[in-house]
């Protein structure tokens, strides 16, 4: 206590008690090494053994402590008279964050702070609570150091992400447990397949990434990626269910793809955005075109999303002749996007993009109210066919859309065909099902477009009776110099004719492939050759009385 | 064959037998021969400990094994196996709910050991190989049981 004999006595009572009872831990140690005094919260702090007379490394020694990141700090600092910080690990996992200061009359102060529950809070904060991966803020650190790490040693690394494929269906079908003991599979999985020294992240839902440090690229990355994909695969066996699901992956490399994490992660995304738009179950690297390619759907996507507010939609209409009698029995309702810009745009190109975004439900409304208010303004009760995509399906509440547009035009909803694709049968068969019958009920029509293309599916035609079947042109157009699309063309039409639906011939081009359907049986045709899509006004002039007698020129001379 | 008192399965409310087979991704019959007797090795200590039994049947490309034991138990050996590098193109034939177990007196039987049952093989499999992908589950099942009980008359 040298430093106290100086003062007056009662000021270094105080002192003493000061130091002795303030709720810091404090040791002072003396310029050999040994510890020569320890306050009542030092003492506390460290129980079972009495410091005072204990060297430093004695002292570590008695509760197994370890210095990190460097040991032998504390031991080096005393020799040397120089201060000095570290963290230590009790045996007990207690961790000790602890200042060592040399004093200006000789010996040191060690004074120390238990941070195992702020560190522990720390690393929790980096984790994802479900599998005990990295979480984004984990991975983003851990991204931050590598990148550094390989700027220095030039050494590259990968970033990999991964997505699941077909998680939500076996989420919502089999509940949230599954879901979550599947996640768990596939996390250890991944686990299992990285070296120790990569990182495996969760970034939520069905999403992981892996960072893939220190190996040769892109090598590595190929190797790791056709693994991941061919391990997660694998069939997985929980709570007595036998569950599959696929990984798409997308890879992104530093130095070459982004210096920075977010670009890094930014280029891996669209990579697997790429993996999944080419069929799922792969992997697929990130190319500098995606970029351009991204930009150019997202800028589409912006002009889609406001197309209709600004009334860029317009409804063309495309006749159907019976091909017995040569009238014409209705229209098409067939959608164009004239962009002031851009000019009009392919519907193969924006219909696809407005379901994947959504959009087609208010698109699809749109559409439909249009064509019947066009329809209910004809001189004459011809049916007007209107698309409906599957996601108009979905929402539930397609029946009452259609109700509500049919009372507020004025249609009769025997004049109204709504056409669907097989593509809107493939999912939740049995609910799409009882929508159809939900329309039907209405007096709706319902015909099954482009059939022949898709899984051509003989029991979807047997669990709903359709009106109608639309064959695809492209059996049509092949007929003239292919024997198997005259063959299938013929088995459709009798096979509509003994299940009571009409057949429509699509994509009549020439007097040829007309004089070929009306032969194999098709009731009714649509085409270039018997008319192209055309304005509402030019559809009722050709339902007009003179135009019913005279319909389309080429067709008029092929008509009973 | 490494003996087991039957397991108790009164006491095995959710006893499961699951059948698979997978295409061997090991190069070379040494190794292979070291990577069989391992797999054996490991999956006798681990099996009895969790109350799998069933058998391992090596064939040319393929590994086929029949699991059997409480659910949860022959859930997370197989998800071992999944996790294996060593398999490739697991099949899973079979995974249900069963009564009894049928191997009752193996960890884990290997067939396809003695010059008998090597013999055995090419008489089931033909020029071409045994297929074991163009086989039920049940038929699976019941060849390595065949197989186990003759291996283990061969032996006595």
């Amino acid at each position: 206590m040298t430093a106290l004999s100086v003062a007056p006595r009662a000021a270094a009572d105080l002192l003493a008690a000061a130091l002795s009872e303030m709720p810091a831990p404090l040791l002072l140690i003396d310029a050999g090494g040994t510890v020569t005094f320890a306050n009542l919260r030092a003492a506390a702090m460290l129980p079972g053994t009495r410091p005072v007379g204990l060297t430093l490394p004695d002292l570590l020694a008695a509760y197994g402590a370890a210095e990190a990141p460097d040991p032998g700090v504390l031991e080096a600092a005393v020799r040397t008279t120089s201060p000095a910080q570290t963290r230590l690990t009790l045996a007990d996992g207690r961790l000790l964050d602890t200042v060592l200061v040399p004093l200006s009359t000789g010996g040191f102060a060690l004074s120390f702070e238990d941070v195992t529950e702020l560190a522990r809070g720390a690393a929790l904060a980096l984790q994802e609570p479900l599998t005990g991966l990295c979480n984004r803020i984990g991975l983003h650190e851990r991204l931050d150091a590598a990148l550094a790490e390989s700027a220095r040693t030039g050494t590259p690394l990968a970033v990999l992400m991964l997505d699941l494929d077909r998680f939500k269906a076996i989420n919502d079908t089999l509940g949230h447990p599954v879901g979550d003991a599947l996640l768990c599979k596939v996390a250890e999985r991944l686990r299992r397949a990285v070296r120790k020294d990569d990182v495996v992240a969760r970034l939520g839902g069905d999403e992981f990434a892996i960072l893939q440090a220190g190996a040769a690229q892109p090598q590595a990355a190929v190797a790791l990626a056709a693994r991941l994909v061919d391990l997660v695969g694998r069939t997985y066996v929980i709570d007595g269910h036998m569950l599959n699901v696929g990984l798409s992956v997308g890879v992104a490399l530093a130095p070459a793809d982004g210096a920075s994490a977010d670009d890094l992660l930014k280029h891996a995304d669209l990579a697997l955005y790429r993996a999944k738009a080419e069929g799922r179950a792969t992997y697929r690297f990130f190319e500098p075109a995606m970029n351009a390619q991204m930009q150019a759907r997202r800028s589409l996507e912006v002009d889609l999303r406001r197309a209709l507010a600004l009334k860029q939609f317009a409804l063309v209409f495309q006749p159907q002749f019976q091909i017995e009698t040569g009238q014409v029995v209705g229209f098409e309702a067939l959608l164009r996007w004239n962009h002031p810009e851009r000019g009009p745009v392919s519907p193969a190109l924006f219909i696809p993009l407005a379901e994947e975004i959504g959009v087609i439900v208010a698109i699809g409304e749109w559409a439909l109210r249009t064509a019947c208010r066009e329809a209910a303004s004809w001189p004459q009760p011809a049916s007007i066919a209107v698309n409906l995509s599957p996601v108009q399906f979905r929402g539930g509440k397609l029946v009452e859309t259609v109700t509500h547009v049919l009372a507020q035009t004025g249609l009769d909803p025997t004049r109204l065909e709504l056409e669907i694709t097989e593509g809107a049968l493939l999912d939740n068969t049995d609910s799409v099902i009882a929508v159809l019958n939900g329309l039907r009920r209405l007096g709706v029509r319902i015909s099954m477009d482009d059939f022949g293309t898709g899984y051509s599916s003989l029991s979807y035609l047997q669990k709903f009776p359709f009106d109608k079947i639309k064959i695809d042109q492209s059996f049509v157009r092949g007929m003239a110099g292919n024997a198997e699309c005259g063959a299938i063309v013929r088995a459709i039409a009798r096979l509509g004719a003994s299940l009571g639906m009409r057949t429509t011939a699509e994509g009549v081009e020439t007097s040829d492939q007309l004089a070929a359907v009306r032969a194999e049986g098709c009731t009714e045709v649509q085409g270039y050759l018997t008319g192209r899509p055309m304005p509402g006004i030019e559809a009722a002039a050709l339902l007009g009385p003179a135009a019913a007698e005279a319909p389309a020129v080429p067709f008029a001379a092929h008509a009973a | 064959m490494s003996h087991l008192s039957p397991p108790q399965d009164a006491s095995t409310p959710d006893l499961r037998r699951l059948v698979y087979y997978s295409r061997n991704r090991i190069g070379g019959a040494e190794a292979l021969d070291r990577t069989v007797r391992a797999i054996l090795a490991t999956s006798r200590v681990n099996n009895a400990r969790v109350g799998v039994t069933g058998a391992l049947m090596f064939n040319a490309g393929c590994f086929a094994q029949v699991l059997e034991g409480p659910g949860a138990a022959v859930e997370s050996t197989f998800e071992r196996i999944q996790q294996d590098e060593r398999h490739g193109e697991v099949s899973l034939l079979a995974f249900e709910r069963v009564e009894a177990r049928l191997f009752t007196d193996w960890s884990m039987a290997y067939v396809g050991a003695s010059p008998a049952e090597a013999a055995r093989y090419r008489d089931l499999a033909g020029e071409g190989g045994l297929d074991l992908s163009r086989m039920s589950g049940d038929r699976l099942c019941a060849l390595l049981h065949g197989l186990a009980l003759g291996e283990e008359a061969a032996a006595a």
